[in-house]
C-alpha cells in the first residue's frame, strides 16, 4: 500500500463558525420563609422573566430549597457545575450573578500568562539553526 | 400516606359509585409501579379508560381531579415508546437547544424533537429520526466530499476517506452532539422529556461485530484474504472506506456514539426541509467546516522515496535525487543532516534527520505532501453554483489522481 | 517540467495546515457590520462601492443573526449617544503604491495568514481559529458580539510580510473575532503587613478577563481593493512595503 490515511477527529473551535453559549442550564433555589432569599423572591417574580427571555439558549429551572440560603447553579457543556450563593442580595445584584454564570466557559479558574492560545502550527515556521546565512566566527 | 388514607375511608364510608374511584386508586399505584419497573408499558385497554373518564367527570374534588388528570396524561405518555408530540411544545430543553443552535425559525420543535429519537427507541418510521439521518448523512457527506476534492484536488484516495471520516465520521457528530449540549436519556420512553436524545443502549456482553444481519452490496464479501482496492472501496463501500454493514435487528440496542451521530445527521436532513438548502450548506459551514483540522497530519507513507520516484517518472520531471544540504556533527553522537530532494535546478523537499537515510525519508515526505497538497486559489465547490445570482462557473482542477494506488 | 509558480506552490503547500474555507468568508462579511465598538470601526459600510451594493440577504436564520441584532439593540440603547461607536471617517480612498499592488498577489496566495493586531497598544499575533483571553475585562461587549480589528502592524504569510508604519490601513485586510465570554482568575490572596504590628491585611483580587476567539485573517486582493475604489500610486519614501524572506 503506497499510502494510508490516518484517521483523526476535528476540533472544535467554538465561535469560529458558530458561536455556542457554554452555559446550557440556570438552576434558581430558595426559601420562602428564609429572610435571606428575600431579594432572590423578588428577583423571581421581576427580573428573571425577563432573562430568560433575552437568554433563549439557557434553560432556567426555579426551584425551591427549604431552609436553605438562596442559591444559582449554572450547568455547562462541559459538564461542570458552578454556583454561588446570593443570599441577602438585592434584585440587581443577582442579576450580576446570572450574568456571571451566563458568561462564564465552565472551565476551572485557571492563572495563566500568555494572551494567545493557538491550535494552528507557527505560520512562519520554527528557526533553525542549519538554515538561512551562516556567519563566520 | 394519602392514599393509604383514602383507601380505607372508603371501603368503610363511600358509596358503591365512588368506590370506582378507590379502583382507579389502585390502578394509579399498580401504572406507577409499571413506570418505574423496566418491563415496557402495556396497552391499556379501552374499558379502564373510560372508567377514568366517567370517574373524572363525577368527582368534585379538585385536587383529585387534578391528580386523575396526571394520571391520563402519564398513561397516554406510557402508551407510546417515544414521547408524544405536543409534548415537544412543553420541554424547556428542547426550546433551550433549538435557541443555543440559532436554528431557523422555521424548523419547529416538534421536528426537532423527533431527530432526537432514534429507531431503537422507536421502531415507528413515523417518529423516529431514520429517514432524517440518512437525507442528513447524503448532504453532510456530499457537502464535505466537494469541498475536500475542490480544495485539494490531489489527494489520494485514502487520505480522502480519512479526512470524510475526520470531518463528518460518526466520532465526530458524536462530539459535535456533546457540544452543542445534548443529554442523554438513560432509557428511552413516552414519558421522557423530548428535549433528550432517545435511544435503547447495547446490552452488555453484544458481541458488535456480529450485531448486525444482511450483508452489504461488495460481492465475496466473506473471503477475508481477497484483496480490496481502494478504487473498489468507491462502489462497494462507505462514504469512509468502511465495508457497509446491513441493517441492526429490530429491538437491538445502538451505541452511544452511534445514536448521536445519528441525531446530528437528522437535524441536518430536518434543516434542509423545513429551511431549504442555502440554511443546511450555512449550517454544514457552521458547524462541521469551521472545526480545525490538518490535513497533512493524515498521511501515512511506508514508502515516500519510491513514490517520488515514480511521481517523477510519470510527471516527466528529471529524476529526484538527494543531496545534502547542511550537516552538523556526523561523528558525533547526535548529528543533524538536512537532506534536500532535487530534481533537476528545483528542490522538491526538503528535511533534517539523525542519519541520512532519515533525513532523506523526511524529505521525500516532504516533496510527496507538497504535491498531494496543492490547493488552487479562490476555491469554488460546484454547490455554489445554486446560490442565486452565482458568477459563472468554472471548471474546476482535476488531477490524474494518485501516484501509486 | 517544474516551473517556478509549480514549485513555490509546492513548496507554500507544504505547510498547510487548516483547511481555510473560502466559501464560509462570504458568510461571515454579512455579518460583518453587526456590532462596532467605539474604537474597533468596520469599514465595510463607509466605503462607497460597498454602501452602494445592497447586502444580500440572510438565506435564513440559523446565523446568529437576528439574536445578536437583538442583543445589539440592547446594548446600544444603554450606551449615551456621545459614547456610541463612530463610524470610520475616510476622506480619501486608499492609496495603494504600485510595487505593494505588484506583490500583494504573493502574500494573497500564500495561506495561512498572520496578523499582529494592536488593542490598548499591545500587540497580539493572531492566526485564524484562536483563543484570545485578554489581559482585560472589555466594557460594553457582550457574549456572541463580533468584533473587528482594524490597527495592524504586520500581516503576514510564511514568505511575505507587510509591515505598517506604524499602522496597516484597515482596509487592507479583516481580522475578525468573536466575544465567546468572561473569565476570571482565581482567586488571589496577598498578605499586607506593617512593621511592629501584628495585624497582618489580606488583599483580595479576583479579576475577569474577555475571552475571544479569531474568526478570520484575510488580506484583501488587489482586486478587491480597486473594487472597492482602491487608487494606485507612484511609489514614495514611505510607502508600505511587502518583505520577502531572505
Amino acid at each position: 500500500m503506497p499510502v494510508q490515511g490516518l484517521r483523526t477527529v476535528t476540533s472544535a473551535r467554538n465561535g469560529v463558525g458558530a458561536f455556542i453559549l457554554q452555559c446550557k442550564r440556570l438552576d434558581f433555589h430558595y426559601c420562602n420563609h428564609g429572610g435571606s432569599s428575600r431579594g432572590m423572591l423578588a428577583f423571581l417574580t421581576q427580573t428573571l422573566p425577563e432573562f430568560a427571555r433575552e437568554n433563549p439558549q439557557i434553560e432556567v429551572r426555579v426551584a425551591p430549597r427549604h431552609g436553605k440560603h438562596p442559591v444559582i447553579k449554572g450547568q455547562y457543556i462541559n459538564g461542570r457545575e458552578k454556583a454561588i450563593c446570593v443570599r441577602n442580595m438585592e434584585p440587581g445584584e443577582i442579576l450580576k450573578k446570572a450574568m456571571i454564570l451566563k458568561d462564564a466557559s465552565g472551565e476551572k479558574l485557571k492563572r495563566t500568562k500568555k494572551p494567545v492560545t493557538s491550535l494552528n502550527e507557527s505560520v512562519r515556521g520554527i528557526w533553525s539553526p542549519y538554515h538561512g546565512d551562516l556567519r563566520g566566527v | 400516606m394519602k392514599r393509604l388514607q383514602l383507601q380505607r375511608w372508603s371501603s368503610t364510608v363511600l358509596s358503591p359509585r365512588a368506590r370506582t374511584s378507590n379502583k382507579l386508586h389502585q390502578h394509579l399505584y399498580s401504572a406507577s409501579l409499571r413506570h418505574q419497573s423496566t418491563v415496557a408499558p402495556l396497552q391499556t385497554e379501552s374499558p379502564t379508560q373510560n372508567v377514568i373518564e366517567d370517574a373524572s367527570l363525577d368527582l368534585e374534588d379538585p385536587e383529585l381531579k387534578l391528580r386523575l388528570d396526571s394520571v391520563h396524561k402519564r398513561k397516554s405518555q406510557l402508551k407510546y415508546p417515544s414521547p408524544p408530540v405536543n409534548a415537544a411544545a412543553e420541554s424547556a430543553k428542547l426550546a433551550a437547544l433549538h435557541a443555543r443552535l440559532y436554528l431557523p425559525s422555521r424548523l419547529p420543535l416538534e421536528t426537532l424533537a423527533r431527530t432526537l429519537v432514534d429507531v431503537s427507541a422507536d421502531p415507528n418510521a413515523d417518529f423516529n429520526n431514520e429517514s432524517l439521518a440518512t437525507l442528513g448523512h447524503d448532504l453532510l457527506t456530499y457537502y464535505t466530499s466537494e469541498h475536500l476534492l475542490a480544495t485539494y484536488p490531489r489527494l489520494p484516495l485514502t487520505v480522502i476517506f480519512a479526512a470524510m471520516y475526520a470531518y463528518v465520521g460518526p466520532k465526530t457528530l458524536a462530539a459535535m452532539s456533546k457540544e452543542w449540549g445534548v443529554d442523554v436519556a438513560s432509557l428511552p420512553g413516552g414519558e421522557v422529556d423530548p428535549g433528550f436524545l432517545q435511544f435503547k443502549r447495547v446490552e452488555p456482553g453484544t458481541d458488535l461485530s456480529k450485531a448486525t444481519k444482511g450483508k452489504g452490496p461488495r460481492p465475496y464479501a466473506e473471503a477475508k484474504n481477497w484483496r480490496k482496492t481502494v478504487t473498489s472501496k468507491i462502489f462497494y463501500d462507505d462514504e469512509f472506506g468502511d465495508p457497509i454493514k446491513g441493517s441492526n435487528e429490530a429491538g437491538a440496542g445502538v451505541p452511544d456514539e452511534l445514536a448521536r451521530a445519528t441525531a446530528v445527521r437528522a437535524l441536518m436532513g430536518a434543516i434542509y426541509l423545513h429551511s431549504g438548502r442555502p440554511a443546511a450548506k450555512l449550517f454544514f459551514q457552521q458547524h462541521v467546516l469551521s472545526r480545525s483540522l490538518n490535513i497533512s497530519q493524515l498521511f501515512n507513507f511506508s514508502q515516500p522515496a519510491r513514490d517520488l520516484t515514480r511521481l517523477c517518472a510519470r510527471e516527466n520531471f528529471e529524476k529526484p535525487v538527494a543531496k545534502i544540504i547542511s550537516e552538523t556533527g556526523r561523528l558525533s553522537r547526535h548529528p543533524v543532516f538536512v537532506v534536500g530532494i532535487f530534481s533537476g535546478q528545483d528542490k522538491l523537499g526538503e528535511g533534517a534527520g539523525a542519519s541520512l537515510l532519515e533525513a532523506r525519508e523526511r524529505a521525500a515526505l516532504a516533496a510527496l505532501k507538497g504535491w498531494y497538497l496543492y490547493s488552487p486559489l479562490n476555491v469554488r465547490v460546484p454547490s455554489s453554483m445554486e446560490e442565486e445570482g452565482a458568477a459563472p462557473w468554472k471548471p474546476a482542477y482535476v488531477d490524474l489522481g494518485e501516484v501509486i494506488s | 517540467m517544474f516551473s517556478r509558480s509549480v514549485l513555490r506552490s509546492l513548496t507554500s503547500d507544504l505547510r498547510l495546515s487548516a483547511p481555510t474555507s473560502v466559501s464560509s468568508v462570504n458568510a461571515i462579511s454579512q455579518r460583518a457590520c453587526l456590532h462596532q465598538t467605539a474604537w474597533l470601526r468596520t469599514t465595510q459600510q463607509q466605503s462607497e462601492p460597498q454602501s452602494s451594493s445592497p447586502i444580500p440577504e440572510a438565506p435564513l436564520s440559523a446565523t446568529s443573526q437576528t439574536p445578536l441584532q437583538n442583543t445589539i439593540s440592547q446594548s446600544r440603547n444603554a450606551i449615551p449617544l456621545e459614547k456610541q461607536p463612530v463610524a470610520p471617517t475616510f476622506t480619501s480612498p486608499i492609496e495603494v503604491s504600485k510595487s505593494l499592488m505588484e506583490q500583494l498577489p504573493h502574500l494573497v496566495g500564500q495561506t495561512p495568514h498572520y496578523v499582529v493586531a494592536e488593542l490598548h497598544a499591545r500587540p497580539y499575533l493572531l492566526t485564524e481559529g484562536d483563543h484570545i483571553r485578554l489581559p482585560f475585562l472589555m466594557p460594553k461587549v457582550k457574549t456572541g458580539d463580533i468584533l473587528r480589528f482594524n490597527r495592524a502592524s504586520a500581516l503576514g504569510s510564511r514568505d511575505f510580510t507587510l509591515k505598517g508604519a506604524p499602522h496597516i490601513d484597515e482596509r487592507l485586510f479583516e481580522c475578525r473575532v468573536r466575544v465567546i465570554g468572561v473569565e476570571s482568575e482565581p482567586l488571589r490572596i496577598k498578605e499586607k503587613t506593617k512593621r511592629r504590628q501584628r495585624h497582618v491585611k489580606q488583599a483580595k483580587s479576583k479579576h475577569r478577563y474577555t475571552i475571544m476567539r479569531v474568526m478570520d485573517v484575510r488580506v484583501k486582493s488587489p482586486e478587491e481593493l480597486l473594487e472597492e475604489g482602491a487608487v494606485v500610486v507612484e511609489d514614495a519614501e514611505d510607502s508600505p512595503q511587502i518583505e520577502a524572506r531572505s
